[in-house]
């Protein structure tokens, strides 16, 4: 189960990497975030996957394809110049990335006593223990966010109207 | 579990490896894609597999609820992201009919 989902996830964001169109490189993301949205749902953690599906599977994909489409540019534009030598070192840049992490990560003794330590499922996280854990403790940080959600439509308006 | 077996069957090595993974995917896509769309679906690639290590973590130290808390967070900050970033994209390709972002070094007119 964990193995299918690891590959929607990555296949799915390796497809984004490689299309030429952008379209279909959007639903190639969403693959992706369907493909997390499972490994959440395995970690027990269902509010989370529920968040996921709607807020990035549903409300950013849905923009993210409203503006591909609005601005007409669904290939990629002719490069002005080619820069062969940084793209081959930005490339060798994220391999390293990745494999020096996995490396790490393998050899880590805090990571496996970590993993060993909590091999029992804990129970399901409940929107209601979530939901008492965020107004007993984070009610400023909720104010917060709502104010800047706030914040962000009206900048984003701002920015895109051509004449206010 | 230890090893390739972690990573086959869901331990906690799985999960970050696949976040580590996910993160190097979004890194190669700003870095290589020129156009501006693409790169902001990496970062939130990017963004994506943070969460997966945070809330990965969170199950391992026996089902945390403040990591689902800090990742609702940041799941309103990356909305608020992606608000902002989107109306940019659209307010230069307005000044320079382009996404490119060679052509849109600056922010300028």
């Amino acid at each position: 189960m964990f193995l299918a989902f690891a590959l929607i996830t990555l296949l799915g964001a390796l497809g984004m990497l490689l299309q030429k169109n952008i379209i279909v490189a959007g639903l190639f993301m969403v693959a992706a975030f369907f493909g997390i949205a499972g490994l959440f749902v395995l970690l027990a953690n269902p509010v989370a996957a529920a968040l996921q599906l709607i807020v990035y599977s549903g409300a950013i994909m849905v923009l993210v394809l409203f503006v591909i489409m609005m601005l007409s540019s669904h290939e990629e534009e002719a490069a002005q110049a080619s820069h062969p030598i940084q793209r081959w070192l930005s490339l060798l840049l994220a391999l390293a990335l990745a494999a020096g992490g996995v490396k790490l990560v393998m050899a880590s003794k805090g990571v496996q006593m970590l993993a060993s330590r909590g091999a029992a499922v804990p129970p399901a996280v409940t929107l209601q223990g979530v939901g008492a854990v965020l107004f007993e403790g984070h009610l400023l940080g909720f104010e917060v966010a709502g104010l800047m959600l706030l914040a962000a439509m009206v900048g984003a308006v701002a920015l895109t109207k051509r004449n206010l | 579990m230890t090893g390739m077996d972690a990573i086959l069957h869901g331990g906690l090595q799985g999960y970050l490896v696949v976040a580590l993974l996910l993160f190097a995917i979004g890194l190669a896509a700003v870095l290589l894609r020129r156009t501006m769309l693409m790169q902001f679906m990496g970062v939130e690639l990017m963004l994506n597999a943070a969460n997966v290590a945070l809330l990965a973590f969170a199950r391992f130290r026996g089902g945390d609820l403040q990591a689902t808390v800090f990742y609702l967070f940041i799941i309103a900050v990356a909305a608020c992201e992606a608000a902002v970033g989107l109306a940019l994209i659209i307010g230069l390709y307005r000044h320079r009919d382009t996404t490119d972002s060679d052509r849109t070094a600056s922010l300028k007119q």
